[in-house]
């Protein structure tokens, strides 16, 4: 299971699916703002 | 009498307790990190606890808005800094000082560059703190998260020194190991900063 505080590599590697997932939500955001 | 000479060879404090499997720096580190946690969710339970009951909603507020653009620059540019000190790491781990050095160097620079943006944004933004509620939450948390860029900035400021003086091997870079996990979580800070105080 990734540990962002185990080591640098996993910490890295957990900024960049917070910054994946978190591009998602807001661009599901915007679509729902969009449509609604 | 046996205990008498040993009380008279023992010097200093008992040896520290190390039957924990964690390291004790990292130990600290995960302790602080949690702390961090809970104190930028203090700041976002304000700031969504404003988004719903503040009056005006939420910006733009008197045809003032937040400069997204440039705040979404910054954020490239923070982004970024996280690359170049993962790249450090890895010049660390492989015995390739010149990437430690300039990796280091870049890292601190950008990251400046983040806080001067950042002061630059609150001079030209057209509201202070105690204008409304919204405007004490915006300056509360990304003064929060400027002010944890700050101290990263400090960690590698000695960090960089330390590497110009040929510190770090790649057995031993735990110098730089644990700012750059530092680095790292006040990079995921800004993306949920920026994402929920700028964007939605």
């Amino acid at each position: 299971m990734l540990n962002p505080l185990r080591s640098e590599q996993e910490a890295f590697r957990f900024l960049l699916y917070v910054a994946v997932v978190m591009a998602v939500i807001v661009g599901l955001v915007f679509l729902a703002r969009a449509i609604w | 009498m046996e205990a008498a000479a040993h009380v008279e060879h023992h010097h200093g404090p008992p040896a520290p307790n190390v039957s924990s499997r964690v390291e004790a720096q990292f130990l600290g580190m995960l302790l602080f990190i949690i702390s961090e946690v809970m104190l930028f969710g203090a700041f976002f339970t304000a700031y969504f606890f404003i988004r719903v009951v503040a009056d005006g909603g939420w910006f733009p507020i008197n045809d003032v808005d937040l400069p997204k653009a440039i705040a979404g620059v910054n954020t490239a540019i923070l982004i970024s800094s996280s690359f170049t000190m993962h790249w450090a790491l890895e010049g660390a781990r492989n015995e390739n000082r010149n990437a430690l050095r300039v990796g280091l160097l870049t890292t601190a620079l950008l990251g400046l560059t983040f806080l001067t943006v950042q002061v630059n944004e609150y001079v030209h933004i057209g509201f202070a703190p105690h204008d409304h509620a919204q405007g004490t939450i915006f300056y509360g948390l990304t003064g929060l998260h400027g002010a944890h860029v700050f101290v990263g900035l400090t960690l590698l400021t000695f960090a960089t020194i330390r590497a110009f003086r040929g510190h770090f091997t790649a057995k031993e870079h735990r110098g730089v190991e644990v700012p750059g996990i530092y680095w790292h979580f006040v990079d995921v800070m800004w993306i949920f900063v920026y994402s929920t105080v700028y964007l939605l």
